[in-house]
């Protein structure tokens, strides 16, 4: 595989950018940054991300799809080059499944296009003879009616067709190019045959071949990836972020076929995901799910999403599974700093000879790695835990609470949302595990920052799934009061979209490179300076009008306050909490 | 089964007729066994084959003719392409490019074709590639011509 071919040029998605950005989309005030490639502005006046987010650039195609697209440019090819639909699908698939390819091809070289896929010039060709016909392949000889040729006219018994087109189509997808058996004749051997020929079974399998042959000789499409999905994505290439969702719920990286994974680049996971192969022995006891109560030393199980652990009576020590510190440590009482995330290598003092220092050093690089490993793996396990828990939700206990609350399930709808922004962020906190283990050591400030943002995140995404997980059920199986659970539907609401919009913007951080740092330090981390500096990306008076209220910025979201009363992350400018109001 | 024994009887007729039309190939069916074939070819001329009589072994597949012939050299022979130990022949047409439309006659007569061109980039006998790749043809030449003589002359007795 080519991985030029694969792997798309950025300057495509520049350039395409410049051309999407001249336009007159409009943006929504909260978002900043036109130089990003998150196209959530598309839609002409909407103001509502949740509903420009849709906006696609990709088609998902059903296997009715593909046939139907597949016949429409056979016959598209047939009618204009006025060709048999068999010789234009062999065309097409020679010039993979690109139509204006073929035209091209074709009026510049008739005769070397009809040479390269065996499209004989048959004028010359006189129809057999009556009377008996040798076999080429079993010498029997036939009459008129046992035996077929391809257009070049040399004859085998229907018999030996059968078995010769069977045996190729047995090989694999090299049959789609099958060739009269006669060596030196070349005459190509295309579906009207197939069809004339041979069995049922094998007519299933060649026209299977040629599906696959559309979506997988075709540069704009792809198979999704997910086991028994059989749909495919057509990719708009060089319109932005590869991320795609296909109907069956999976979403993947276009570009690599891995699972989706902004803000990591495709090069950084193909990298993480090797590097796991590799240490895989050595990492198997981090994905055991017990570990020891740092306090009273009973294995404690998580069974979870959030990690937030309390160990079993008497015990009920709270702590947190990633670092085994106490809870109480952990954000939101203290309103201190979330830093488990951090890796800080135990850095001993002493002398060492050479061999101890190496000995030090490569036991420091696994244990770097597999502080990195572990946090991705256990984000990991917390999302397919939270998918469940989606599911579940949807199935059974939505019923019970809309029973219970009196409330039609359309007026839950937040809880699902809620969940499915859960699942949404595991994956991304995730991935800033891989992009953490690749940011260089050296690159002081930006670590710092990239540490601060995801401890941020991290700590957000704790509050919405705690939220989700326990508070929800104090609601379904407890007895709390209709006010109650007024209050915990803003609440989760509330937390919602606080932690989407924190998460949107720290993966357009992360894949701007952390820029901001570079050049105003980690202190300082404005984004607005950009735009003044005019990047080429941004044209000057397209990146962004007035900011509703004043300078509201993505930084004011990373830098935020959090709420004494309820423990939102507000945002820096607002003077009261914007979720239970009360004031800073 | 009984396509292949068929097919291969016809072919078996077919040498019976043209023995002398082509005196270079002397193919000869197994007494006991039609999947089982020798035969007998004479090294080109004007190539450091020349005079040498090389044996060669048939094994005929059941799906005979859709799927080729393994054959291979009885006969030591220093060729870039054939395997010095084995006597195993790189050939496409006994490989992915075989078409049941090929006899045994006419891979004897590819072979003979291989023999006088041989094809240095795909060797099953890398010092003889070698030396062929490095252009030294004469010390590729002087080495196939003494197998030849070793190989594959009568002996004179
Ligand atoms: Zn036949
Ligand atoms: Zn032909
Ligand atoms: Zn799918
Ligand atoms: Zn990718
Ligand atoms: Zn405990
Ligand atoms: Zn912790
Ligand atoms: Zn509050």
């Amino acid at each position: 595989m080519d991985s030029e071919d694969d792997m798309h040029d950025a300057n495509d998605v520049d350039s395409y950018e410049e051309d999407y950005y001249s336009g007159d989309a409009m943006y929504s005030d909260d978002d900043d940054d036109a130089g990003y490639e998150f196209l959530d502005n598309a839609s002409d006046d909407s103001d509502d991300v949740s509903v420009s987010r849709q906006q696609k650039n990709y088609t998902i195609l059903k296997e009715d799809d593909i046939r139907q697209r597949q016949e429409d440019d056979i016959t598209r090819i047939s009618s204009v080059l006025s060709i048999s639909r068999d010789s234009a699908c062999m065309l097409l698939r020679r010039f993979n499944w690109n139509v204006s390819n073929v035209h091209e091809a074709w009026f510049a070289n008739e005769d070397a296009v009809r040479k390269a896929v065996g499209m004989l010039d048959t004028t010359n060709i006189k129809p057999p003879k009556a009377g008996e016909l040798p076999c080429g392949i079993c010498f029997e000889s036939y009459t008129l009616d046992s035996v077929s040729t391809a257009a070049c006219g040399h004859p085998f018994c229907n018999t030996c067709w059968a078995a010769y087109i069977s045996t190729s189509i047995n090989d694999g997808p090299g049959c789609l190019t099958l060739r009269c058996p006669i060596p030196s004749c070349g005459a190509a051997v295309g579906v009207d045959m197939v069809n004339m020929l041979t069995s049922d079974e094998d007519k299933k399998k060649y026209r299977r071949y040629l599906l696959r042959s559309y979506i997988e000789d075709n540069r704009k499409t792809k198979w999704c990836p997910a086991p028994g999905c059989d749909c495919a994505i057509e990719f708009d290439l060089g319109s932005g972020s590869y991320d795609v969702t296909c109907y069956c719920s999976y979403s993947f990286c276009w570009n690599c076929t891995e699972e989706a994974h902004r803000p990591v680049d495709c090069e950084t996971v193909s990298k993480w995901i090797m590097k796991n192969s590799a240490e895989s022995e050595n990492m198997n006891w981090i994905l055991a799910n017990s570990k020891p109560c740092p306090k009273c030393k009973r294995p404690i199980e998580k069974n979870q999403g959030c990690m937030h652990m309390t160990c079993n009576p008497p015990c009920k020590y709270e702590f947190c599974w990633l670092c085994l510190g106490q809870w109480s440590d952990h954000g939101e009482r203290t309103g201190g700093f979330y830093a488990c995330n951090r890796y800080e290598s135990a850095k001993q003092e002493g002398a060492y000879d050479e061999s101890e220092r190496r000995r030090e050093m490569a036991k420091n690089s696994l244990e770097r790695y597999t502080h990195y490993y572990e946090r991705w793996a256990t984000n990991q396990s917390s999302r397919q835990k939270a998918l469940a828990d989606l599911l579940q939700m949807q199935t059974v206990h939505l019923a019970k609470l809309s029973e219970r609350q009196c409330q039609p399930e359309t007026q839950l709808k937040f809880i699902l949302e809620a969940w499915l922004q859960i699942v949404e962020c595991r994956r991304v906190l995730k991935w800033t595990y891989a992009y953490g283990y690749y940011l260089p050591e050296q690159e002081v400030a930006k670590r710092q920052f990239f540490e601060y943002l995801q401890g941020e995140a991290e700590a957000g995404l704790e509050r919405l799934h705690q939220c989700a997980e326990k508070e929800l059920h104090t609601h379904i199986d407890g007895n709390a009061s209709q006010e109650e659970f007024n209050n915990f539907r803003t609440k989760l609401a509330g937390l919602t979209t606080v932690t989407r919009n924190y998460f949107e913007n720290l993966v357009r951080a992360l894949e701007n490179g952390l820029s901001d740092v570079d050049s105003h330090g980690a202190s300082s981390k404005t984004s607005t300076s950009k735009h003044a500096a005019g990047t080429s990306k941004s044209k000057s008076g397209k990146g962004k009008g007035p900011t509703k209220g004043g300078g509201s910025t993505r930084t004011d979201d990373l830098t935020g306050w959090s709420c004494d009363q309820c423990t939102y992350m507000n945002p820096k400018n607002a003077t009261s909490c914007q979720i239970c109001h009360t004031s800073r | 089964m009984q396509a292949s024994r068929a097919r291969l009887f016809k072919e078996y007729k077919e040498v019976q007729r043209e023995k002398v039309a082509d005196p270079d190939i002397q193919l000869v069916c197994d007494d006991s066994n039609i999947f089982k074939w020798t035969a007998l070819i004479k090294g080109p001329s004007e190539t450091p084959y020349e005079g040498g009589v090389f044996q060669l072994a048939f094994s005929v597949p059941e799906q005979y003719p859709l799927q080729p012939p393994q054959v291979r050299f009885l006969t030591k022979i220093f060729h870039p392409n054939v395997h010095f130990k084995t006597g195993e022949i790189c050939l496409d047409i006994l490989k992915n490019a075989w078409s049941p439309a090929w006899t045994l006659q006419s891979v004897c007569r590819a072979i003979i074709a291989l023999m006088a061109h041989p094809e240095p980039d795909s060797p099953l006998n890398c010092d003889s590639g070698n030396l062929l790749r490095s252009g030294d043809v004469r010390g590729f030449q002087s080495m196939a011509k003494m197998y030849t003589r070793l190989a594959a002359m009568p002996k004179k007795g």
